[in-house]
């Protein structure tokens, strides 16, 4: 069942790299584009999950929900991001321009030697992330991502980018987080999604466009582990006035490194209300960059993993999961910690 | 094999359990048990807290590359014996 969902929600990252990566170096951005019509139209048929979760999140967003139009367009959006990926890894010459707001907070952090973490979300391009690696050569940009995709994604990586493939860190082993304290001690960033929750992973609630929804706590322990300041990071595709196509990197500060011992429950606490008002902020700035494509209140996902009935309060108390998050009109199941 | 807790043991699963702030007993982990996942039901963010705990308290750095990192973390006993071994 949770493999289920989990295959579907790639499955759009999947065509769409693959699509991607084969039309764009190929024929160019501008050709690529108008690929995109067609490639999008049939996925638009064919994926009728994909297109309800989208008009579930419409109908929070969107003043009186999205017609088809703006549900096609929106799957177009995401399909021109998945290209523009091929154009700004590969750095081709049809890669699209792109300005960073906030950066400065970010280079201020790295000087004093602590790193930086970058809580993400599906919501424009991560990928260009990269793209701010592009300033300054020697700036190391780790990303961690959950086995299988990576897999997918680190032979694309390779393929387009030598070097890139070294730049993702697998969840998996026991080790695997050592190295993204390593790159932190290194004065690297560190990027990690925020929004997704993945079958049994261990949730916080918010309000989120008006309702209620659950985020993965790990994120907010892990950024908590790390001592290291976070940052609201977002690449959001914009079009200028002229028509043309851009990305609009946001670095925006979220909390200082985490105190130490019990002061580090409200820090997770304080950390995921930023998070979640951030992530809002920038779905209303720019709302057709949400690329969840399935309904993020509802689904059993989006309602959360591993639930438990009895509370065991002491590691909860420890870890500090959040108990209220996002003001008003929210509830949080801060969820026990496992006994073996 | 024995299942009882050595002394050096017993100071390690002290450090685990303060450390992550388990609900559980020092004493009452098997030094044989799996502590990533199954056994102790450790995930990947629990097992970067023991490696920065053990460098704070040993100083000994547990590094991303280590060939031996799959046994280190196994259990236990696995990881007091490499401590007490990168320690001397």
């Amino acid at each position: 069942m949770a493999r289920a969902w989990f295959d579907k929600r790639e499955y759009g990252a999947a065509w769409g790299i693959r699509a991607g990566r084969s039309l764009a170096l190929m024929v160019g951005r501008r050709a690529a584009r108008f690929l995109l019509w067609p490639v999008t139209a049939y996925f638009f048929v064919v994926a009728r999950d994909g297109r309800q979760g989208l008009a579930a999140y419409h109908a929070h967003i969107t003043p009186g929900g999205a017609g088809l139009a703006q549900l096609f367009h929106h799957h177009l959006t995401f399909a021109r991001t998945i290209l523009d990926r091929t154009y700004l890894l590969a750095r081709h010459k049809d890669a699209p321009p792109y300005e960073i707001h906030g950066f400065e907070n970010v280079e201020q952090a790295l000087q004093s030697g602590t790193g930086a973490v970058l809580l993400g979300a599906h919501l424009g391009s991560f990928e260009a992330a990269r793209a701010a690696g592009f300033l300054r050569p020697d700036l190391k940009i780790q990303v961690i991502m959950h086995p299988g995709i990576s897999r997918k994604l680190n032979s694309i990586l390779a393929a387009l980018h030598p070097g890139a493939e070294q730049s993702v860190v697998t969840l998996g082993g026991p080790a695997a987080l050592l190295q993204v304290k390593e790159t932190l001690a290194e004065g690297g960033l560190v990027g990690v999604m925020g929004d997704r929750v993945r079958a049994g992973e261990e949730t916080y609630e918010a309000s989120f466009l008006g309702e209620t929804a659950s985020f993965p706590l790990g994120p907010l322990r892990l950024a908590a582990a790390l001592g290291a300041p976070v940052f609201f990071f977002t690449a959001l595709y914009r079009r200028a006035v002229d028509g043309s196509c851009y990305y609009e990197l946001v670095f925006k500060p979220l909390s200082g490194p985490a105190p130490p011992g019990p002061l580090r429950a409200a820090w997770m606490r304080d950390l995921g209300a930023r998070y979640v008002s951030a992530l809002e902020a920038y779905c209303r700035i720019a709302p057709d960059n949400w690329f969840n494509f399935y309904d993020f209140w509802q689904s059993e996902v989006g309602r959360g993993g591993r639930r438990r009935t009895s509370v065991d309060g002491s590691r909860e108390q420890g870890r500090g999961a959040p108990t209220a998050v996002g003001g008003a009109g929210t509830a949080t199941h801060p969820e026990p910690r496992r006994k073996p | 094999m024995n299942t009882e807790q050595t002394d050096f043991e017993r100071e390690i699963a002290q450090l685990l359990v303060s450390s992550l702030n388990l609900a559980l007993d020092p004493a009452a982990i098997d030094p044989q048990a799996p502590l990533f996942r199954e056994g102790l039901g450790l995930d990947s963010i629990d097992m970067l807290e023991i490696a920065l705990a053990i460098s704070q308290h040993y100083g000994i750095q547990l590094r991303s590359d280590d060939p031996e990192n799959a046994t280190i973390f196994a259990s236990l006993r696995a990881l007091a014996a490499t401590i007490a071994a990168r320690r001397a």
